[in-house]
């Protein structure tokens, strides 16, 4: 698939904590605002990790600030580094790669 | 002391729905945010304050008479309602502690730093909340002595930051996140705890030898680890008990689940509010001591998703309504932090090296320190929710919070009562 052909597309990631509250709802404005400013639009839903399996199967990536304990079929990235700052670029790299390659 | 008093009424006189967005454009602007950054921040979480205070509204409105009805059914004094983590959250920061508790704890938090007292800096400003719900209990029972709520509130705060480096090591080596360590206001309190059971544990032949490190039991978990799910089910053996067979049964069934998914959705928007000051505050604080090791204090909800907190925490559910039952003097009625019964023991695991049978047998034993602390709470937060304007319907029925019951508060507020109780 080329790069063009992903123009305009919408990715989905579910972005997973311990809530879906509170760590969830910061990596998601983070990473929308990081993405957009590459250029990748997203759309995010926040589930508490136990959700995950069920709404990653029509999703692009889980990213998650806690462990997830299950075989996904879909990449995971793990969300810590939107909350300590630490490391960022190379998670948003990583994030991009796997989204431009879907 | 005048002043102080005097900016208290001033403040209380606002309400929180006002003072605390004030407070957040103020920190958001010097911590260095963009105007428009920081106006529209303040305003959210007025929106979210406003929001939950609708929530919390039909909280009350379904539960408080089918408590009532429970207890008249049953005879078991269980009259002092669990109304969860966000409604007491609302409430601890809505009063004028919890106003302050941001730029307090947050201005603490860099003395600490600069004097190396402590390597966390703490960015998990919603858990300010616990140090706020602390002060908020201090300043009740001192007879609204805002100076003594304030040092209460500094008190846990300061000691999160203690216990946070603490335990660092152990959090970071056992869930492989380094640079981050937990000050969240109620965990923090279970480290002694975990700590004295665990040097008890190795001193008895047999127990101390047994490990379970268990996975299997969260993939059989399903529905029900969805809290809408969890909301109805309560709500319909709430129901069956305090009504009987009545329509008004299946009305609170989904009353309950209302509950469970609305107050977690508006403290998003709560949440949404928050997270550029504690960017604003890790880039600052990043900036100005680049040379120095530091740990990032995040949420204990990071460590929700370890397998043994998943499933201890749901086996501490039945357990805890068990317990509220059969334990001598316990009003507590467990209801909405049935859905968050892993915080209990999220601290648990990398203390005892990811141990299931410690963290069951741990998390019992945390519960009922839990149940008393919060039944001995509930007369407090129902007056200060009155005071700051939640309509409690009148009746036996009080409101407290099992993710209040944490032993600083209590050995804060009963050492307050000692001395300055009127």
């Amino acid at each position: 698939m080329s790069a063009n052909s992903n123009a305009g597309k919408v990715y989905k990631i579910v972005v997973a904590c311990g809530t879906a509250i509170a760590t969830s709802t910061h990596v998601s404005i983070k990473v929308k605002e990081f993405l957009e400013e590459r250029g990748l639009q997203a759309h995010t839903i926040q589930c508490r990790v136990t959700e995950v399996p069920n709404l990653a199967l029509d999703a692009d990536l889980v990213i998650s600030t806690a462990q997830v304990p299950f075989d996904l079929d879909i990449p995971v990235v793990d969300g810590i580094p939107f909350l300590t700052g630490i490391g960022i670029k190379e998670v948003i790299d990583r994030i991009e790669e796997i989204l431009r390659s879907r | 002391m005048e002043t102080v008093k005097a900016i208290g009424d001033f403040l209380t006189g606002l309400g929180a729905p006002v003072m605390l967005p004030i407070v957040i454009f103020i920190l958001g602007v010097i911590l260095g945010q963009k105007v428009s950054r920081a106006f529209i921040s303040a305003i959210t979480v007025g929106v979210g304050f406003i929001g939950l205070g609708l929530v919390i509204t039909l909280l009350f409105q379904a539960l408080g008479p089918a408590t009532d009805a429970l207890v008249k059914a049953t005879g078991i004094q269980l009259t002092s309602l669990d109304v969860g983590w966000g409604v007491a959250a609302a409430i601890a920061f809505g009063t004028t502690v919890g106003a302050l508790v941001i730029p307090l704890a947050f201005g603490l938090n860099i003395i600490m730093l600069l004097f190396k007292w402590t390597k966390t800096l703490n960015v998990d400003m919603w858990n300010f909340w616990h140090y706020a719900f602390t002060g908020s209990l201090v300043y009740l029972v001192s007879g609204n002595n805002l100076l003594l709520g304030l040092i209460a509130a500094t008190i846990h705060a300061a000691v999160a930051l203690l216990i946070a480096d603490w335990t660092a090591k152990d959090v970071q080596e056992f869930f492989k996140i380094p640079g981050v360590s937990i000050p969240q206001g109620w965990a923090i309190t279970s480290v002694p705890i975990i700590k004295i059971l665990n040097w008890i544990m190795e001193k008895i032949p047999g127990l101390r030898d047994i490990h379970w490190d268990s996975e299997s039991l969260e993939k059989r978990l399903g529905i029900f680890g969805q809290p809408i799910v969890m909301g109805a089910i309560l709500g319909l053996l709430f129901g069956l008990i305090a009504y009987g067979f009545d329509t008004r049964v299946l009305t609170l069934a989904v009353q309950m689940a209302a509950v469970m998914l609305l107050i977690p959705r508006i403290i998003a928007i709560f949440m949404e509010g928050l997270t550029p000051l504690s960017e604003a505050a890790r880039a600052f604080m990043q900036k100005r001591f680049s040379d120095r090791e530091f740990y990032i204090g995040l949420d204990s909800a990071i460590l929700i998703g370890h397998p043994i907190t998943i499933a201890a925490g749901i086996i501490l559910i039945p357990v805890t309504l068990f317990l509220a039952a059969i334990l001598p003097g316990n009003t507590t009625l467990p209801a909405a932090d049935l859905a968050a019964t892993a915080f209990f023991v999220a601290m648990v695991p990398p203390l005892t090296r990811g141990n299931l049978f410690r963290s069951i047998l741990y998390g019992t034993i945390i519960m009922i320190v839990v149940l008393y602390i919060s039944s001995s709470f509930a007369p407090l937060m129902t007056e200060i929710a009155k005071s700051i304007g939640y309509a409690i319907p009148e009746g036996a029925v009080q409101i407290t919070g099992l993710s209040g019951g944490n032993w600083i508060a209590w050995v804060l507020t009963n050492i307050t009562k000692l001395f300055f109780g009127g």
